[in-house]
């Protein structure tokens, strides 16, 4: 940009100081702005809309758990090498800081009508506006069995980061050298694409380290790895080799929880010591429930200028519960990134200025093959007026070329510093 | 280094107080424009201490952009920024380097 553009552009910014009204500072002070979820989508548009808004909005958080977990991370819980503490942070700081009002309640209804949320206490609350940040929930009724074996423990999800995270560390922790630590990935879309194939290379690590006669094995419903494919089969076959074994195109039909056994559609029945089954996914439970989830009864469509549904105005869905645009991952950098555009957005609405017409979004993500070497993706994307979803730029993004403890250190970099952007 | 100085007066003055307030619809997109890097690189370029990721708060805007630049040219190497520099126009890049950068 020369100088010519950027002071042609500041004018343009002065004459929309000129729309500064102090009646729209007054719907910005009077409105009531409801985030359902602290996640990295919610927490993050808690945070960003009292930023945005020079801390004038009136921004409450309605959250369940009393921390925050991490499910970037957790991995590592699952393979013995961090402790929960580890990828624990508090929520206080959103209130010391920012001056966002914390509920610790979980949200029964949501009425688009009336504009009113109902807590799990009973309590209902009136809106302006509400963030859905929900996450997702995990279908446990797409594999037979599952739900009953799932709740047994005899299989467990350590999907979303929790008990079952370190439950799942524990059954490991048990399993007889020389048993099969088995894990089975839906179809894609799902929340973190190359996740699974993290938490088996961690797995491999801690079994090549303390039961070396183990196995781990992959049970992917997909064709061939979703993320990072060549970089993750690289690291395999070098570091894991007749440790690791991958089988594509097996999608789970079943279980049998007294044989700890899995059925498929069409291949032969597997058994295992350590079952580590994740069903497919869909949009968090509430979104689902208030019919904000038009995109194949699963996932919530939205405006990608605001993220606001396109089944109901006044509540902007985040995160992996949205049905995404093309080649964006369902991560927690993407619904931190979601967050930022959907509060400038929100606070531009209620400041009575045009929304940014062309926002922009990037994705990170890191994944460890090893305790210390890790591997990367990134993309950009930018929104497209005319196709109405963000595009990711050709040309830029990519990958690692090869695992390296560089990278490994960046990613526990990010991972600190994103806890913080999102909580701190 | 003038229209960097120039900039950051006009920011000023638009904002009365403090430049990282938000008084019109401009500064609002400028700010979750640079609200992108912050995953890694800290709310407001404000970085965490002892981690990995450098510091980009310490570094003058005008060096700050001329990185930018140069990842997104391919003269600089790296293992994640000249991917990401990538993605963005020069005027964004601008922009980001204007608000994080060191104030002078």
């Amino acid at each position: 940009m020369n100088r010519r553009h950027f002071l042609a552009r500041s004018a343009a910014g002065l004459s929309v100081l000129g729309g500064f009204s102090s009646y729209a500072q007054a719907n910005l002070n009077k409105a009531s702005i409801l985030v359902i979820g602290g996640g990295f989508g919610g927490a993050t548009a808690a945070k960003y809309l009292r930023l945005f808004s020079n801390n004038t909005a009136n921004v409450t958080l309605i959250e369940p758990n009393a921390s925050f977990l991490s499910c970037p991370m957790s991995n590592f819980v699952v393979a013995g090498m961090r402790t929960m503490a580890d990828i624990t942070s508090p929520y206080e700081s959103l209130t010391k800081h920012h001056g966002i009002k914390l509920i610790r309640d979980s949200v029964t209804a949501i009425d688009p009508d009336k504009k009113t949320v109902t807590l799990a206490s009973g309590t209902t609350l009136g809106y302006d506006k509400v963030v859905l940040s929900p996450g997702i929930s995990l279908m446990m009724n797409s594999i037979e069995g599952l739900a009953k074996a799932n709740q047994a423990g005899i299989t467990l999800q350590a999907w979303k980061a929790g008990p079952e995270t370190l439950m799942l560390y524990k059954q490991l922790a048990a399993m007889r050298d020389g048993g099969v630590f088995a894990i089975s990935i839906p179809e894609a879309p799902y929340r973190c694409p190359p996740g699974p194939y993290e938490r088996a290379s961690l797995v491999a690590h801690y079994l090549k380290q303390h039961k070396p006669k183990s196995k781990v094995l992959i049970l992917d419903a997909n064709q061939d790895l979703t993320s990072k494919g060549a970089l993750f089969k690289k690291a395999w076959a070098e570091q894991y080799s007749g440790l690791i074994e991958y089988r594509p195109s097996h999608n789970v039909a079943g279980v049998d929880a007294k044989t700890r056994t899995l059925r498929f559609e069409v291949q032969d029945d597997v058994r295992a010591d350590v079952l580590n089954v994740l069903p497919a996914m869909s949009a968090g439970e509430i979104a689902i429930k208030t019919g904000l989830a038009n995109a194949n009864g699963r996932w919530v469509n939205v405006d990608f200028l605001n993220f606001e549904s396109t089944a109901t105005k006044d509540i902007h869905v985040l995160g992996d519960a949205i049905q995404t645009a093309p080649l964006m991952p369902k991560s927690g950098h993407m619904a931190n990134q979601h967050a930022k555009v959907a509060a400038a957005a929100i606070i531009a609405q209620l400041n009575d200025w045009p929304i940014n017409p062309a926002p922009v979004v990037n994705n990170t993500c890191y994944s460890f093959v090893n305790e210390q070497a890790a591997v990367h993706i990134a993309s950009v994307h930018q929104y497209d007026a005319q196709a109405k979803t963000f595009k990711s730029v050709p040309g830029a993004g990519g990958l690692s070329t090869e695992s390296s403890t560089k990278e490994g250190s960046y990613a526990w970099g990010w991972a600190h510093s994103i806890w913080a952007d999102t909580l701190a | 280094m003038k229209f960097l100085a120039s900039s950051f007066l006009l920011i000023l003055s638009l904002s009365g107080s403090c430049w990282a307030q938000v008084s019109t619809a401009d500064q609002l997109y400028q700010q979750s424009l640079a609200a992108t890097c912050a995953n890694c690189h800290g709310t407001n370029g404000k970085g965490l201490p002892n981690q990995s990721i450098p510091l980009i708060s310490q570094i003058s805007s005008e060096e700050l952009l001329a990185q930018l630049l140069a990842y997104k040219s391919g003269t600089r190497p790296g293992t994640l920024m000249p991917q990401l520099a990538k993605g963005y126009t020069d005027a964004q890049l601008e922009s980001i380097a204007n608000q994080l950068g060191k104030k002078p």
